[in-house]
């Protein structure tokens, strides 16, 4: 095992350092972000390059983390999350994700919002039958909804006391944009997987012309078992997590809120998988499924995609 | 309801969806630090003070340079450079055992020198304006080009060039193939008028102001001027993940007007007797000082490596090393250190530099009588500028560098340098005077760049 060095100004969160295992032409390479494990598989090139090609995804991955975070203060995302209503002009890459939550919130009929993180003071999903008062929830959604702000590039403005969340996008973007940075990198006849905590892509099959098996243990526990998944290309994603719910009077609350109403999605499934061609579509695809409630099967057949879908007590899948 | 949510407008989300995902991947990665964010100018300013001992040179030199950023690999880079120079610089003259005398640049007036010092001419002051600019571009996934502009004014002096350069990528990125041209075009004017190289200088003594005007006027030509063309060919290879090197090797060619019109030589007696080692004293019975002169063309050659290693711990190790030889006989070896220690927010940057120079064949601490040969000099070229002998430089220095935010960067940096020349040790009462005196500069420099 090997430590690839990257200076501290390039790993502002002071993240243990990407470590490196493999041989010959097959390598994997391990490091941490946005609060998943992240694993870079490299096939046939050498161990120069291997090393070389990890640095760069963490650099990139460690940049995007902390440019999109909301926990970083000063960051662009914290700028505009305490502007107090005064416009904030973006750069190019923040402006072109804004203009991609604006999309997503007109296809979704206004159920995908970045705005709708604020919600988050009202609910606790921590398995318990605390259910918050309607009054609060219906106060906060005061604070919710991409038509009250103001986007017009490069310049946002955000009403006080809102905020904007790169959650649910953040992750399966920086996956495919280091995806991205990694195959101009890639020497001719080499294949790389890019995944971060079960969100993945990939260049292609590997150099054996096999696919990929990835190990999905750990990450979301999705199941009990250790469940491995193969891929040849394209990417997966998944949205969901069985372990945060509400269950009241027989009622189980996802985690899935509805922007337009304050309160969980009925009949949210426990987890979505979508498999698509790049990360952030297949992304986004799961959580749009996620937001149909019982209408995620019908949704994703609509689309024409591999999916799986899992419920307490039935998993539909097209795989 | 819910189930025309699977649709939009007739067509399935996904397909929307995946257009607009597209879109929001499609734009160029940027893999590259804050700094370089495309649609946002970069500023670096900075003010440098520059200060030789004993109220030699000093300067002072505020730089302002913007950056904009258009998609990553296009640039547009502008920068403005002001500088003031005042106080004396050594003229070239012997120091001597009587008091000196000499007229200045403008001929209206005259300056002294105390027995035993050092001849700075202390008429020296001039401010310079420079700006440049220069835009950056790919021309294809394997191409970049680069094309320049450059123009200074001082009082006595304009300077124009444009350059241009084309990089090749190759080994996806690993090696870098350059290749740039640049072509220079400077007008000189002097103060008082060039004058003419290896002639006597005026002095007012025992004449008329009529008599020193026709003298001085004698000795002018015209204002004049110098081409210059640079090429210059390098290779930056990436070795591995840590290593990083760099070759250049670079041809310059200059022609026309290459004297330094302020720069005198003295002349010195070697007739056996009393003044056996004193200034000449020609037949107006003044000290006997030149004009210096120099070839009208010069062809210097550059090799330049470098390479930078980054540690483990990611501090960076920086070296370099440069060779020059010209056609006038000088070559020079230069070697520069740098080691780059990263802390938290903020970093310290040592640094080291060993110059080593060999004198130019016209060079001359002085001429001799003999050489000056009644007027009509044996030699064609001479002159005493320092910067033309045998010479060892010794810089010692230190930056440190503190991140403010991801943006800005505010840095200061501290420099000492000493100088020695060394050479031809005189004869009679010349080999009693310090012809070698050591030049020691100071200077420090602080920056912001946002």
């Amino acid at each position: 095992m090997t430590t690839i060095c990257v200076s501290a100004q390039d790993n502002p969160a002071k993240h243990p350092l990407p470590r490196i295992t493999g041989k010959q032409r097959s390598w994997q390479g391990r490091f941490e972000a946005m609060a998943s494990p992240c694993e870079i598989l490299l096939d046939g090139i050498g161990r120069t390059d291997a090393e070389q090609l990890l640095f760069h995804a963490a650099r990139e991955t460690w940049r995007l983390e902390r440019k999109f975070s909301r926990y970083v203060s000063g960051n662009p995302i914290d700028r505009i999350n305490h502007s107090n209503g005064e416009p904030v002009t973006v750069d190019d890459e923040l402006a072109l994700m804004l203009d991609y939550a604006a999309q997503c919130y007109e296809l979704s009929d206004g159920r995908f919002d970045i705005t709708s993180g604020v919600l988050r003071r009202a609910w606790r999903f921590d398995g318990s039958d605390r259910l918050p008062e309607k009054d609060k929830t219906d106060a906060l959604l005061n604070l919710v909804g991409w038509g009250n702000l103001n986007w017009q590039h490069p310049q946002l403005t955000l009403p006080e006391g809102m905020e904007i969340d790169f959650g649910g996008i953040g992750k399966e973007y920086a996956v495919d944009r280091v995806l991205l940075d990694l195959k101009r990198l890639l020497p001719e006849g080499s294949s790389v997987l890019v995944n971060f905590g079960g969100d993945l892509a990939c260049s292609g099959p590997r150099t054996d012309d096999k696919a990929w098996i990835v190990g999905m243990e750990n990450h979301r526990k999705l199941t009990d078992s250790s469940e491995t998944l193969s891929l040849r290309g394209g990417a997966l994603a998944t949205s969901g997590d069985s372990h945060r719910y509400l269950l009241r009077d027989g009622v189980r609350y996802s985690h899935i809120l509805d922007p337009r109403t304050g309160w969980p999605v009925p009949d949210a499934p426990h987890s979505v998988t979508v498999a698509a061609a790049t990360c952030t579509l297949a992304g986004m695809l799961a959580t749009f499924a996620m937001l149909q409630g019982a209408n995620a099967e019908h949704f994703l057949k609509e689309q024409d995609v591999l999916f799986r879908v899992q419920r307490s007590w039935i998993q539909h899948s097209r795989v | 309801m819910q189930l025309t949510n699977s649709k939009k407008n007739g067509k399935p989300v996904g397909r929307a969806l995946a257009a607009a995902t597209c879109a929001l991947l499609g734009v160029q990665a940027t893999d590259a630090l804050a700094k370089d964010k495309p649609g946002e100018w970069d500023v670096e300013t900075a003010l440098l003070v520059y200060s030789e001992a004993d109220d030699r040179v000093q300067a002072v030199e505020p730089v302002i340079s913007a950056t904009r950023n258009y998609d990553g690999d296009r640039k547009l880079n502008l920068k403005l450079i002001a500088d003031t120079l005042t106080g004396a610089s050594p003229s070239g003259a012997t120091p001597s055992d009587v008091p000196q005398t000499f007229t200045q640049p403008s001929g209206n007036g005259s300056y002294d020198v105390t027995a035993g010092d050092a001849p700075l001419d202390d008429s020296f002051k001039d401010t310079r304006v420079a700006l440049s600019t220069s835009w950056t571009a790919p021309l294809d996934r394997d191409y970049t080009y680069s094309v320049g502009a450059y123009g200074s004014r001082e009082y006595d002096y304009l300077s124009t060039a444009v350059n241009g350069s084309l990089s090749r990528y190759l080994n996806n990125k690993n090696t870098t193939l350059t290749g740039g041209l640049s072509l220079g075009f400077d007008l000189v004017d002097p103060v008082g008028g060039a004058p003419t190289g290896l002639s006597r200088m005026p002095l007012k003594a025992n004449k008329t102001g009529t008599q020193f005007d026709q003298e001085f006027a004698d000795t002018r030509e015209t204002d004049d001027t110098k081409t210059l063309v640079d090429a210059l060919f390098g290779v930056t290879q990436v070795i591995n993940r840590r290593t990083l090197m760099q070759f250049n090797y670079g041809v310059s060619y200059s022609s026309g007007y290459l004297t330094d019109p302020y720069k005198i030589l003295s002349v010195i007696d070697d007739a056996s007797g009393a003044n056996f080692g004193g200034n000449l004293i020609g037949s107006d019975s003044n000290p006997v000082y030149l004009y210096e002169n120099r070839p009208d063309t010069r062809i210097k050659h550059t090799l330049y490596w470098q390479t930078k290693y980054m540690l483990e711990n990611g501090d960076v190790m920086d070296g370099s090393y440069r060779f020059m030889v010209d056609d006038w006989g000088i070559t020079s070896h230069t070697v520069d250190l740098k080691y780059r220690w990263n802390m938290d927010k903020s970093y310290l940057e040592p640094h080291f530099r060993y110059y080593l120079q060999s004198e130019a064949d016209f060079y001359k601490r002085y001429l001799t009588a003999t050489e000056y040969n009644g007027g009509t000099p044996t030699l064609s070229d001479a002159s005493a500028d320092y910067r033309l002998g045998d010479l060892t430089g010794l810089t010692f220095g230190a930056k440190w560098g503190y991140h403010l935010d991801e943006d800005h960067e505010l840095a200061i940096r501290a420099e000492y340098m000493i100088q020695t020349n060394d050479g031809d040790q005189g004869f009679g009462k010349l080999a009693s005077q310090d012809l070698y005196p050591d030049t020691s500069a100071m200077w420090l420099q602080l920056s912001y760049s946002f």
